[in-house]
């Protein structure tokens, strides 16, 4: 999923009237976390206002952190290993051949309004999420299913002939088109939950984008918390859903999510104790660090951190031109002198090591070569290459590696590259409808296989948005692929696809992400993992050991 | 002084007393050489900067103020020097020319509707409340979207949020000053409406118009930062006081000098205009100088 990460607008001087506010309410002993290791509430700070809560509209880590406590899928994954655990779904067989799954759901499962939750929720939730018009980006995350692709594309008209039945009411069936090893852990992935028929039609048909279906007072969820107050760029609330099946073993009551654009507002949030939970801005690590400060985590995460080029762009269409400006990014400075959170160079989309996948690259720093390829273009010296405009996300962190980047190109290739920064919304907007040339991006895994980061970028897929279609990487990523003998057999597919990916460069990988974060000692359970993701319905809020650490 | 000709002598007796004034005022002289100063800094800073303001050297990353680099480094080991320098030609020229075109907008705007009075008066000045109305950012925003982002067009568009307020002071001033007796002794001279407006109004307003005016151009460079933040305004590798000044902030605990020096330099210059506006609102007062 797209991450925004460090995101900022504010004027200097709003910046210090919220300093001067956090201090002042600071010497109110009564602030955030103390109040809230009380009263069960985590303060969570979640970067940035999210775009929709409409889990088959939604892309990106701050949409999906609200989603997962609003909602559940069949299963969930452990908060330490990953592991599929019983969500919705008690248990489950797998067939012989790994292809029919049987799901057999909870007869006690319930949506945050009373109503009964079945196995006809799933069938009729995943025929909306297949619907074009919705126009839902992750719709290729259904193409392991029978026939959903077929579906999706108009091939089939007959929704009977996807791979998903309700046997009975508690008992749901889904046929695979082939053996698919991560199939589990899509299942948690909020584009296949589940969602509330009555609600959606209530307020539009149900292909039907940006209804008020998700607004306060609507919303109507399965998860363990249901939406309780959503204040627009100010706070999104959660609270206990009571009707949640497992809602007795939920150990907080609330949780609050703080749409803070500026990372380095949101560290001093964290500091004058107003959240449980912020990002840390990348020159702040190293005082973290010297303190021993044990609220600074480090944790290896899986997510790339690219560029994508709009290949339709004129000047970019030439596939020398976008290597060039591939080789001539010194990734190693970047992530020494401006990252400085321990992330590593990148230079392949699927960050190594995913499943026990090393992908091949020749990609290199390489400036001498990459003049070469830019005069062999019809730039020599970069003469007569149009300024080109780099798209980001308002964030300084972004615009740190924009400004570095965009001086290397100057410096290597003499090009001229202007930036341009836009909100996050309209950012999704602006790239998803291809009117960029090239466009800052990060992808977080979904679930932890190479597929997550390669499928990415199917001709159709819905996060592609660079416009590159090549028809051997999805015949590669579609076909041969999923009908591989052995692990062995994939990956080594999975490497054939991605060395056409690095061959035509659509997207050039510049990091693998760690994650960076605070989190107050208090916070137990917080769960650890390579996807980041917070497992809300585990954590509880411990104030002893709070007050120790606020002294 | 004897007043052995008219007109022509008159009218530069009155400039010549606001320089004679104006020359005993310490502190006002002390602004106007800062500004001198500065503008000379920025309209030379192209040949005189140490560095590029774009060259960054990743490596040496944020350092303190060293001989080589006597206002430090920022984080892409850019000169601090050369960066205040350059921000300083992008700032003092919004600062200057928005506010220009606030003060013509807002001086005519403003003495005619004082000046007319009635219906006009009162369509001219509802007009204002009209805009006065909308969300000036929103306003700015817009005329950024539909005329690009271009630098010049940055300006216009401060400069025409900004003059309503000038506008209104303008015209209070003029409504108590045409009940005076030399504007009906001007009258009865047969002057024009335009020429009273020019030669007796205008001059007789200067004073809480320099007022205002020091106070609209530090507020028009704060404007140009937030703009420039939300991706409007100028862009990087280039810069302005304010933005150095708002990344200075993120990072003020680690790297202080990057928030200090930019700063200082904004300080000294806010300074330096209101002690020279200070100076010239008495060296220009007409009233005083009738003493």
């Amino acid at each position: 999923m797209p991450r925004p990460q460090y995101q900022s607008k504010l004027l200097s001087l709003t910046a210090s009237a919220l300093l001067l506010f956090t201090l002042a309410s600071c010497s109110d002993h009564q602030n955030n976390v103390t109040a809230g290791n009380l009263s069960g509430t985590l303060h969570w700070g979640n970067s940035t206002e999210p775009q929709s809560l409409d889990p088959h509209i939604a892309t990106g880590v701050p949409e999906h952190h609200i989603i997962s406590a609003l909602m559940e899928g069949l299963i969930y994954k452990d908060g330490e290993t990953l592991e599929p655990r019983p969500g919705v779904a008690k248990s489950w067989d797998i067939s012989e051949d790994g292809r029919v799954y049987t799901f057999y759901l909870r007869e006690n499962a319930r949506w945050s309004n009373g109503d009964p939750h079945n196995a006809h929720d799933y069938v009729w939730s995943w025929w909306r999420a297949l619907q074009p018009a919705l126009g839902n980006l992750y719709a290729y995350m259904y193409f392991p299913i029978e026939n959903a692709k077929a579906y999706y594309e108009g091939e089939i008209s007959d929704f009977d002939q996807v791979g998903v039945k309700a046997i009975d009411d508690f008992t749901l069936q889904v046929r695979l088109a082939n053996p698919t090893p991560y199939f589990l852990q899509l299942l948690d992935h909020y584009s296949l939950f589940p969602v509330h028929r009555a609600t959606v039609e209530k307020f539009g048909t149900a292909d039907q984008r940006g209804t008020r279906w998700t607004y306060e007072g609507n919303m109507v969820g399965n998860g363990a918390f249901q939406l309780k107050e959503w204040k627009i760029n100010r706070r999104i609330t959660v609270e206990r859903n009571p009707y949640y099946w497992g809602a007795d073993n939920v150990g907080l009551n609330q949780v609050v999510f703080y749409p803070t654009e500026n990372v380095t507002t949101e560290e001093r949030m964290f500091r004058a104790g107003q959240l449980h939970y912020s990002g840390v801005p990348s020159d702040k690590i190293a005082t973290y660090r010297e303190a021993n400060n044990p609220a600074l985590r480090i944790q290896p995460y899986l997510g790339t951190y690219f560029y994508r080029f709009n290949v339709d762009t004129p000047q970019l269409q030439d596939k020398r031109v976008r290597r060039a400006l591939a080789m001539t990014i010194n990734r190693d400075q970047l992530v020494t002198q401006i990252l400085k959170g321990g992330q590593f160079p990148a230079y392949a989309i699927t960050p190594p090591g995913t499943m026990g996948y090393y992908p091949e690259s020749d990609l290199k720093f390489d400036p001498q070569a990459a003049r070469q390829l830019m005069a062999e273009a019809g730039y020599p010296n970069g003469e007569g290459f149009p300024t080109t405009e780099i798209l980001y996300n308002t964030s300084e962190g972004h615009r740190k590696i924009a400004v570095a980047i965009q001086q290397m190109w100057k410096k290597y290739l003499n090009i001229d590259v202007t930036l341009l920064n836009q909100e996050w919304k309209v950012y999704l907007d602006t790239v998803s409808n291809h009117h960029y040339e090239m466009a800052r991006a990060g992808w977080i895994g979904d679930y932890v296989d190479p597929n997550n980061f390669l499928d990415m970028f199917l001709c159709n897929g819905g996060n592609n948005r660079t416009n590159w279609c090549n028809p051997e990487y999805d015949r590669l990523i579609l076909e041969q692929a999923p009908t591989a003998k052995s692990h062995a057999e994939r990956l080594t597919i999975f490497a054939q696809a991605e060395k056409i990916l690095l061959e035509d460069m659509p997207v050039i990988p510049i990091y693998v992400y760690t994650s960076n974060n605070l989190v107050h000692p208090s916070v137990k359970n917080f769960g650890r993992n390579i996807l980041n993701q917070a497992n809300y319905r585990e954590m509880h809020l411990q104030p002893e050991s709070a007050q120790e650490a606020s002294q | 002084m004897k007043a052995s000709s008219q007109s022509t002598e008159q009218h530069s007796s009155l400039w010549l007393d606001a320089w004679l004034k104006l020359r005993k005022n310490r502190l006002a002289l002390f602004g106007f050489a800062v500004l001198i100063i500065l503008c000379v800094v920025s309209l030379l800073t192209p040949w005189i900067a140490p560095y590029g303001y774009e060259q960054q050297d990743l490596m040496l990353g944020a350092t303190p103020p060293s001989l080589e680099h006597w206002l430090g480094t920022d984080i892409f080991g850019r000169d601090m020097l050369t960066r205040i320098m350059y921000g300083g030609r992008v700032s003092l020229m919004v600062g200057f020319i928005a506010t220009a075109v606030a003060l013509v907008i807002g001086i005519l705007w403003g003495a005619i509707a004082g000046f007319m009075g009635g219906r006009v008066d009162a369509l001219m000045m509802r007009i204002v409340d009209i805009l006065y109305a909308l969300p000036f950012m929103i306003f700015i925003v817009l005329l950024m979207v539909v005329f690009g982002r271009n630098i010049l067009l940055l300006f216009v568009a401060i400069g025409a949020v900004e003059w309503l307020t000038m506008a209104r002071i303008v015209r209070g001033q003029v409504m108590a000053l045409r009940k005076q007796e030399f504007i009906e002794a001007a009258y009865s001279m047969g002057l024009s409406q335009w020429a009273i407006i020019r030669r007796h109004i205008i001059p007789n307003t200067l004073g809480p118009v320099i007022v205002y005016t020091t106070l609209t151009i530090p507020s028009v460079m704060l404007l140009e930062a937030f703009l420039s933040f939300l991706g409007l305004g100028i862009q990087p590798p280039q810069s302005s006081w304010g933005l150095l000044i708002n990344y200075g902030v993120e990072t003020m605990e680690e790297y202080p000098w990057l928030l200090i020096f930019p700063s200082v330099t904004l300080s000294l210059t806010l300074f330096a205009l209101n002690f020279l506006g200070d100076g010239l609102r008495d060296a220009l007062d007409p009233r005083a100088a009738k003493d």
